[in-house]
């Protein structure tokens, strides 16, 4: 396994008038499981292929455990891929499949058969798929052809990491949480380096102990789950992580500012966002003052997503001075009513690149480097 | 009024249906794959498929009708467009078809290009958009025909979740002051609430249930349909008798021999000991087996882990599902005979670790139960 660390990798296609991808430094623990999140166009497969060999950096280096790499072939850095379809050999059987790897660099590492057969037995075990060793991939269903695949990228013991791209893609949507299961569990377990690469919150947040989001060539937040969803460090990290996204709103200087204060937004905020969730929806005259911030809006949309207590709840859309807001709770307001927007939590983003004050305070100095020049 | 009668969807059954679509509202159709969505859009619209069956629009009869001469219009899941014609040549050329004049042409065009947020690109072709511009485009064409139906066949589903989640909303607002009868299909429940003002749901060609999204998912009438409404899918559980009479009464308690019970993983919630009401509620032990996040929501997977669901702390034990008088309920030895684990749906991120215990609990009125299959 290997520690991974990206110094100022950047790269373009020849030609090009815009970078693929920006200049971009992060370091990757050894035996962590890390993801790239974003939407497509974002970089993430161009970042992947430089780490798999397949592109050479224009700028910058990889460094495999301290050994800068950048010019290696994909086999000398000796890593494993696990692509979106299972790529499995159709006529050997699943135990030659996942012996594979090792038998093809037998004369390098020296692997006994011995060495082999229990590897092939550990790994198998670590997937329960014991019972399918014998069977050929064409007997298989796409998803136990995927676990093959998992399967075989861990073999080599000596791995320096692995990748997966998009590896739940072709995944009947209702068994993928078992797949992604088994994987984190094997990861966790062999404390393989794993790199995963995904447009899906859902698999980047469940998967990863550090996610970095990704857009437009750069990443644009590298934290744990948590971290991400509830101090996005770019309002593009909070718009595109959650569903729906985050509110933002605007700080008009005609509003008291105390408001904004009772809510702890930072004095240098030009804009706060919050979730969904993260407001309630009061019916007016109110009872008591609010200190917290508070809009009126006009409900324009309430998108039911289930029951509690035996009373719809979901999300209900306003329209509002400030703009469309979004509220997720108790659906207690029909379509035209009037509704006061009380937010209990937000966080406060400066306009220039609209990046979280909270980021820009801790860490000034990283800032331009990690969103670029706009 | 769009009407079908006696309407098999696909080959092999011997039973049809009738239903009556929402006039001048969007019916959402809720079916897993092969359940007959594709199949229903191209009888209504007049091309080639196995289903059969009467169709009638405002009580004109439709089947003779070829295509073209029907008040259909239909948007596939894969984007359809005319390669070599422009933006707003697509958007005008049912107008054109119609022999509509020029200047309304041009003014129809402006203004669905507008509303579809296609009004900068008139002049581009179809392959210089993105997947969302160009299923808008095929969105914009088929209101630009003004027929009394418009079909929308998963429309969304080749676009990517952030857009989805936008064009849903801007589909349903679009569509909220016009009188055209809509016809949406769909295997995620969540279009249902968000799109429909009716709900047919589909399943291997049959008809399981009509009506409002919300009382559809209130009062599911078989488990197939609860089934169907969820996402992840239902929890189960299989018995035989049900003493209660109260809490019997509240239940579809059909006849049947294999009875099966649900509970909505929405509908599961975790609680402390000292918080568990037992008057309103039932209790049960999960062990952690896996966690997926995506970050406004937890699904939380787990084995049931006390005999007949309920809580293995004795203090707890006369909230046993067993006391709500279902017996023999399959639980008790082996765990879940139907489905080895149960998912709990909850808001926000959860942090738990694999093993942990948990106590969880349902709200008696939450439970379903079902006679037969």
């Amino acid at each position: 396994m290997a520690n991974i660390v990206l110094d100022q990798l950047g790269f373009a296609y020849p030609g090009a008038l815009e970078p693929t991808l920006l200049p971009l430094s992060v370091e990757i623990k050894d035996g962590e499981a890390f993801a790239l999140l974003g939407a497509s166009g974002a970089g993430k497969t161009t970042l992947l292929n430089l780490l798999s060999g397949l592109l050479v950096p224009t700028t910058g280096r990889i460094l495999f455990d301290g050994v800068d790499v950048s010019s290696q072939s994909g086999s000398q850095r000796n890593l494993a891929q696990v692509f979106q379809f299972p790529v499995l050999y159709e006529s050997l059987t699943i135990a030659d499949n996942l012996a594979f790897p090792l038998r093809a660099r037998k004369a390098v590492n020296g692997f006994s058969a011995a060495d082999i057969a229990s590897r092939v037995a550990k790994i198998a075990g670590e997937l329960e798929i014991e019972n399918l060793l014998k069977r050929k991939p064409k007997t298989l269903s796409l998803f136990q052809k995927q676990l093959v695949a998992i399967g075989r990228a861990l073999m080599r013991p000596d791995v320096s990491v692995v990748l997966l791209d998009e590896p739940l893609t072709a995944v009947e949507p209702r068994t993928k949480w078992q797949l992604r299961q088994s994987l984190k569990r094997l990861q966790e377990e062999l404390g393989v380096t794993m790199i995963y690469v995904t447009h899906d919150q859902t698999e980047a947040l469940t998967f990863a102990d550090r996610v970095a989001v990704m857009a437009d060539g750069k990443i644009l937040q590298t934290a744990s789950p948590q971290e991400v969803y509830e101090h996005p460090a770019h309002e593009f990290v909070g718009f595109f992580i959650g569903s729906p996204g985050m509110n933002f709103v605007a700080i008009d200087s005609a509003t008291p500012a105390p408001m904004y204060a009772a809510s702890g937004v930072d004095q240098s905020a030009q804009r706060i966002g919050f979730r969904p969730e993260w407001a309630r929806l009061e019916h007016p005259p109110m009872t008591h003052p609010l200190s917290a911030v508070h809009w009126l809006g006009r409900v324009t949309h309430c998108q039911i997503l289930g029951t509690q207590d035996g009373a719809p709840v979901g999300i209900t859309t306003l329209a509002s001075e400030v703009g469309e807001l979004k509220v997720r709770g108790a659906i207690n307001a029909t379509v035209g009513e009037e509704i006061m927007v009380v937010v209990d939590r937000c966080v406060s983003f400066c306009a220039e690149h609209y990046v979280a004050t909270h980021y820009a305070q801790s860490s000034t100095g990283q800032l331009r480097n990690l969103v670029g020049d706009e | 009024m769009l009407r079908i009668q006696n309407v098999l969807l696909n080959p092999g059954l011997n039973c049809g249906f009738d239903h009556d679509f929402l006039p001048g509202g969007m019916t959402v159709v809720l079916g897993r794959n092969q359940a007959g969505k594709t199949n229903l859009c191209r009888l209504i619209a007049g091309l080639s498929t196995q289903a059969v069956g009467e169709l009638s629009l405002n009580n004109a009869p439709l089947n003779k009708l070829s295509p073209q001469k029907r008040s259909v219009a239909v948007v596939f899941q894969a984007f359809v467009n005319y390669p070599n014609w422009s933006v707003q040549q697509n958007i005008a050329s049912p107008m054109v078809a119609a022999g509509k004049d020029k200047a309304y042409i041009q003014s129809r065009v402006a203004e669905l290009a507008a509303k579809l947020g296609l009004g900068e690109l008139l002049q581009r072709m179809p392959n210089e958009l993105s997947g969302g511009q160009q299923q808008r485009l095929a969105i914009a064409r088929a209101l630009a025909k003004e027929a009394q139906v418009l079909l929308l066949d998963e429309p969304l589903v080749n676009l990517d979740y952030k857009l989805r989640e936008a064009l849903a909303l801007e589909l349903r607002s679009l569509l909220d002051d016009s009188d055209t009868t809509v016809i949406y299909t769909t295997t995620d429940p969540k279009d249902a609430f968000t799109l429909g003002d009716d709900l047919l749901l589909l399943e291997g060609g049959n008809k399981l249930q009509a009506g409002a999204p919300l009382s559809v998912y209130q009062t599911p009438k078989t488990f197939a349909a609860a089934n169907l409404m969820s996402d992840p899918g239902i929890n189960t559980f299989t018995w035989s008798s049900l003493s209660d009479q109260a809490f019997a009464q509240q239940c579809q308690t059909a006849s049947g021999v294999s009875k099966r019970g649900g509970v909505r993983p929405e509908h599961l919630f975790f609680v402390a000991k000292s918080e568990f009401n037992a008057e309103e509620c039932v209790g049960f032990d999960l062990q952690v087996s896996a966690l997926e996040t995506s970050g406004d929501e937890t699904f939380v997977h787990g084995v049931v882990q006390a005999s007949n669901l309920g809580f293995s702390d004795p203090r707890l034990s006369d909230t046993r599902f067993s006391d709500l008088g279902f017996s023999d309920t399959g639980l008790s030895d082996t765990g879940l005979r139907d489905q080895p684990s149960w998912v709990v749906r909850s808001p926000g991120m959860l942090n738990f670790s694999q093993g942990q215990v948990l106590l969880v609990a349902v709200q008696k009125r939450d439970i379903l139960a079902f006679g037969g299959r």
